[in-house]
C-alpha cells in the first residue's frame, strides 16, 4: 500500500497530497480530485504509464449531491487500483480520449446513462442508447424509475447514428449485420473496402442492452447474484465471483478455504470450455471441420463434468456471497481429475493435428495481427494481449482468491495474429488443467459458505475472465445496491477488431472475429 | 444434325438418370465428410427431401429485384440439361448430334455462371453483389485453364466430341494411357472449383463474408432455390461423368442394348459414388485457401494440362 501511494504522490507531483488518498476495501485507493487539476494529473499519468482500466459515473456517491466520476487506472507491477474521483458541478467534464483512447467508449456511455458531456472529444454520437430513444433520456439517473419507457415511432432524423465514411476511388461499404446468417449475437459491422482489402472498420454494438446496472439498483445484494450471472452465459463463474468479491470485500465477509478451491476450479473450468469452444470456432472458420471436431467434443465432455459438478452445464446457481450455494457431490472430484488427464492428452493431439494441416497454418498466419502499441492505449486484456507479446493476466496483476497460491503460468506469443491467439489459447487450456488439478488436490474438508451481515459501503473486484479482464464495481447503500458498475473484457477488447481487421480481406474477417470470439452480451450490458 | 429415334431414347434416359442421381452424390459427399468429423451425419436421401421440401415452400422476392431472379433459376436447369446432353454418362448413341462438342459445353457452363452472378447483383444486396464480383474473378482466371484441360483432352483422344472422347477412351481402356492419368487432375482441380468446395468455397458454412458460390443463392427461397441446387447438383455430376468415364471407363456401354445400359448406369452409379467420397475426403483433409491464393490452386491444374499437351505433341 505504502508503494502505491509513494507511486501516485510521485507522478502527480504535488498535485495530489496524502489527505486526499484514501484506503478502500479491496486493494484500491480512492483520490479525490478536483476539476482545477483534472486535465495535469491525467497527463502526469498518462506519462507514467498508468492504464486507463474503467471509467464510470455515480450519481449521489457516498454523501456527495450531483454526478461524480470514477477514473480506475492500474499500472504493471502493482497490484492495487488507483481510482481517481472526480466530484462534478455541473453535468459537464473534460475529455481524457486523446489521452487515452480507450475513454472514448466510457464517456459515451456516460453520456447516454447519466447525461453528463464530455468537452472536446472527439465522438459524441449515442453508444447504448439506439436512435429509438428519446431525447433527454437518461436511464441511469437516479430520477429514472425502472419501467417501461414509450419510444418514438419514428426517429429522429438528428440522432440518426452516422458512420464513418472512407471516400475515394473504388471505396464501397459493407454492412453486415446486426441480424447474423450464423446462430450468433446481434452486432452490426460496417465495412470500407477497396475490392477485398478492408481499409476501417467499424462496429456497432449494443442492440442487446438489457438495462442490467438500471435493474441491480435497489436489489438486495443476494438478489443480484443472478444478475451478475446473466451478463454473458459463457462467464457466468466469472462474473459471479467477481461481483461476489466486491460485496464480500465491501461487508468483510471470509469466504471459506473450501470455497475458494472449489471457486477456482469452476472458474477455471469455465476458461476451458470457452477456450475450447475458440480453438474449434478458429477451425470451423477456414472449413477445417475434421480439425475442429476433437475440440467440439472436449468441450462438451467439460460441460458434462460442469453439470455434475455443480448441477448445470454453465454453472449457474452455484457461487454465493460468502462461498458456494452447494458442495460438489461425492466422487465428482476424483473424476474431475481424472477426466483432466484424458482432457490434457486429447488436447495435445488435437492441437498437433491442426498444426500439422499446413492449408490451415497459412490461413491463420499474419492474419489480423493485433500490434503490441495498441495494448495498453485501448485496454486490450486476455489471450489477445498476451497473444501480441504483452504479459497482462489479472490472476498475476491483482491476484484474488487463491491465485496468490496457484499460479498461473501463461505462454506468451509475440506474432499477435490469429495463429498465436490459436496456440496462447490452446496453451491456456493446458494452464487452467494444472491449476485445476492443483485446487482439487489442496481440498481439504470443510465450511462452504460463510454467513455475514451485508454492510454498506463500495469495493471494486477486478477478474480476469476467459476473455480477459472485467471489472465489477458495487456500491451498496442502506443493505441494497445503490450502484453496480460493469466493464467487461470484451468491452474493451472490441476495438482491438476494428484495428486487427485493417489491411485483410473481407473473407478473413469471420476468422479475426472468432479468434477473439467476444460477448455481444457482455458488451451490452 | 439428324435425331433419330435412338437419340431421342437416349436424351430422355440420360437426362432423366443425371437427374436422378445428382442429389445423391452431394449426400454421400456430405455423409463422409460428417463422418470424418465424427458425426453420423445426413440420412443418405437427405438432399432429395430437401429438394421435396423447397418444392413444397412459398417464394419470397425482393423488392429490388427484376426478372433477372425470376428468369434465372429456370434458365440455369435448363442450360444444365441441355448441357448433360453432351455427357454420356453410362452409354452413348451412336451419334452426338453436335451436343457433345466440348466448346459448347465451356459456353453452355459460362452462359449459366454469367445469369448466376447476374441474379446475384439483382436484388441489391451487398452480399449477393459480393459473390457475383468474386465469382467473375474467379471464373476469369479458372475458364482459360478449364480450355487448356480440354484442349488436352482432346488433343489426347484426337476428337473435340465427348461423346467420341467416351467411345474412345471405353474401347482403348485408356487408364493404361498416362496422358489421361495425367490430365485427371487438372479436371478433378476444375470439378472442384466449378462445384464451389473446399478448399475454392465452403458448401457448409454460414458466413456470408467467406462464401462465393452460396452468396448469390442468398436472395432465393422455395422452387427457385430447389431449381437452382438442382442445377448445382447436375453440374457437378457432369463434371465427375468426364473425370469418370475417361480416366474408369469400365463397363460404359459399347451398344445400345438394355442390358449394357442397365449395366453401364448402375457401375456409373458405383463409381459416381466412390468418386464422390474421395471428394468429401479431399474436402476434409484441408482448409480453404485464402482468397487471393487460389491461383496457386489454378495453376497446377494449367501446368499439368500444358504437361500434357506437350506429352502428346512430342509423343
Amino acid at each position: 500500500m505504502e508503494n502505491a501511494i509513494n507511486e501516485i504522490l510521485h507522478a502527480t507531483r504535488g498535485r495530489i497530497l496524502e489527505s486526499d488518498i484514501v484506503t478502500g476495501k479491496n486493494r484500491e485507493l480512492y483520490v479525490h480530485l478536483e476539476e482545477k487539476d483534472f486535465e495535469t494529473v491525467i497527463n502526469f499519468l498518462s506519462e507514467h504509464n498508468f492504464e486507463l482500466a474503467g471509467l464510470f459515473c455515480a450519481e449521489d456517491f457516498d454523501g456527495h449531491e450531483g454526478h461524480m466520476l470514477f477514473y480506475a487506472f492500474e499500472k504493471k507491477g502493482n497490484e492495487w487500483i488507483t481510482i481517481f474521483t472526480l466530484p462534478l458541478r455541473m453535468k459537464r467534464a473534460m475529455s481524457i480520449a486523446l489521452t487515452y483512447p480507450s475513454a472514448s467508449w466510457y464517456q459515451r456511455e456516460i453520456t447516454d446513462g447519466f447525461g453528463v458531456t464530455f468537452a472536446e472529444s472527439f465522438d459524441e454520437r449515442r453508444l447504448f442508447l439506439h436512435e429509438t430513444y428519446p431525447e433527454d433520456f437518461h436511464p441511469l439517473q437516479k430520477t429514472f424509475k425502472n419501467k417501461e419507457i414509450k419510444l418514438d415511432a419514428e426517429t429522429n432524423p438528428s440522432l440518426a447514428y452516422e458512420f464513418k465514411k472512407v471516400s475515394g476511388e473504388g471505396v464501397y461499404e459493407i454492412p453486415v449485420g446486426p441480424v447474423h446468417a450464423g446462430i450468433i449475437e446481434p452486432g452490426h459491422f460496417r465495412f470500407s473496402v477497396i475490392g477485398e482489402t478492408i481499409y476501417n472498420l467499424e462496429i456497432r454494438m449494443f442492440y442487446k442492452h438489457r438495462g442490467i446496472e438500471k435493474l441491480a439498483e435497489g436489489k438486495t445484494p443476494a438478489e443480484c447474484v443472478k444478475i451478475a450471472e446473466s451478463i454473458s452465459g459463457d462467464e457466468t463463474v466469472a462474473n459471479a465471483v467477481a461481483y461476489c468479491t466486491a460485496v464480500e470485500k465491501i461487508s468483510g465477509i471470509e469466504v471459506p478455504l473450501r470455497a475458494e478451491h472449489l471457486r477456482t476450479a469452476y472458474l477455471e473450468m469455465e476458461r476451458i470450455y470457452s477456450l475450447l469452444g475458440d480453438l474449434a470456432g478458429m477451425c470451423i472458420d477456414v472449413a477445417f471441420p475434421v480439425g475442429a471436431s476433437p475440440f467440439f467434443v472436449l468441450r462438451e465432455e467439460v460441460l458434462r463434468q460442469n453439470k455434475a459438478l455443480t448441477g448445470s452445464r454453465f454453472m449457474k446457481d452455484t457461487i454465493a456471497i460468502g462461498g458456494l450455494k452447494k458442495d460438489a457431490p461425492k466422487g465428482t472430484l476424483d473424476a474431475l481429475q481424472a477426466f483432466l488427464d484424458d482432457l490434457r492428452d486429447g488436447l495435445k493431439d488435437a492441437v498437433s493435428d491442426v498444426l500439422a494441416s499446413t492449408s490451415t497454418i497459412d490461413r491463420f498466419q499474419t492474419t489480423g495481427v493485433v500490434r503490441k502499441e495498441l495494448i495498453a492505449p485501448l485496454h486490450i486484456t486476455g489471450p489477445i494481449a498476451r497473444a501480441s507479446g504483452t504479459l497482462t493476466d489479472t490472476r498475476i496483476d491483482h491476484p484474488y482468491g487463491l491465485y496468490d497460491k496457484i499460479r498461473p503460468a501463461p505462454r506468451i506469443f509475440e506474432a499477435g495474429d490469429v495463429l498465436a491467439r490459436f496456440e496462447t489459447k490452446a496453451s491456456e487450456v493446458l494452464d487452467c488443467a494444472r491449476m485445476i488439478d492443483e485446487a482439487v488436490t489442496g481440498l481439504r474438508h470443510g465450511e462452504i459458505l460463510t454467513k455475514g451481515d451485508i454492510k454498506d459501503g463500495y469495493a471494486i473486484a477486478p477478474i480476469e475472465s476467459a476473455r480477459g479482464q472485467s471489472m465489477h464495481w458495487a456500491y451498496i447503500k442502506n443493505g441494497l445496491i445503490d450502484r453496480y458498475k460493469i466493464r467487461t473484457a470484451s468491452f474493451c477488447n472490441w476495438q482491438a477488431i476494428e484495428h486487427a481487421v485493417i489491411g485483410n480481406i473481407v473473407p478473413d474477417f469471420p476468422l479475426i472475429n472468432k479468434s477473439m470470439n467476444l460477448s455481444y452480451a457482455g458488451t451490452d450490458l | 444434325m439428324n435425331i433419330d429415334a435412338n437419340y431421342v431414347a437416349y436424351a430422355f434416359l440420360n437426362t432423366a438418370f443425371i437427374i436422378l442421381i445428382s442429389p445423391l452424390f452431394m449426400g454421400v459427399a456430405k455423409i463422409v465428410k460428417a463422418q470424418a468429423q465424427g458425426r453420423i451425419g445426413p440420412p443418405l436421401l437427405q438432399p432429395y427431401y430437401n429438394l421435396l421440401k423447397l418444392a413444397q415452400k412459398e417464394r419470397v422476392y425482393s423488392n429490388k429485384s427484376s426478372a433477372i431472379t425470376k428468369i434465372t433459376p429456370y434458365i440455369n436447369i435448363t442450360i444444365m440439361i441441355v448441357a448433360s446432353l453432351g455427357i454420356p454418362l453410362a452409354f452413348a448413341p451412336e451419334n452426338s448430334g453436335g451436343l457433345g462438342n466440348i466448346i459448347l459445353l465451356l459456353y453452355l457452363l459460362a452462359m449459366g455462371r454469367f445469369f448466376m452472378a447476374a441474379a446475384g447483383l439483382d436484388a441489391g444486396s451487398t452480399f449477393g453483389g459480393m459473390g457475383s464480383s468474386r465469382e467473375m474473378s474467379i471464373s476469369s482466371i479458372i475458364e482459360p485453364i478449364t480450355i487448356i484441360v480440354f484442349a488436352a483432352l482432346a488433343f489426347t483422344l484426337n476428337t473435340m466430341d465427348m461423346h467420341q472422347m467416351f467411345q474412345t477412351a471405353a474401347q482403348e481402356m485408356s487408364f493404361l494411357n498416362p496422358a489421361l492419368i495425367l490430365v485427371s487432375i487438372p479436371l478433378f482441380i476444375v470439378l472442384i472449383v466449378e462445384t464451389a468446395r473446399v478448399p475454392v468455397d465452403n458448401p457448409e458454412t454460414h458466413l456470408e463474408l467467406t462464401m462465393i458460390h452460396e452468396t448469390m443463392l442468398l436472395e432465393y427461397a422455395g422452387r427457385d432455390l430447389a431449381l437452382m441446387e438442382l442445377s448445382h447438383a447436375i453440374k457437378q455430376t457432369m463434371l465427375m461423368a468426364i473425370l469418370i468415364n475417361i480416366l474408369v471407363p469400365w463397363g460404359y456401354a459399347r451398344e445400345f442394348t438394355a442390358p449394357a445400359v442397365i449395366i453401364g448406369m448402375l457401375l456409373f452409379l458405383a463409381k459416381g459414388i466412390i468418386l464422390a467420397t474421395f471428394i468429401g475426403l479431399t474436402e476434409s483433409s484441408m482448409a480453404k485457401m485464402r482468397l487471393f491464393a487460389l491461383p496457386n490452386l489454378f495453376i497446377i491444374a494449367f501446368f499439368l494440362s500444358m504437361l500434357t499437351i506437350l506429352l502428346e505433341v512430342f509423343r
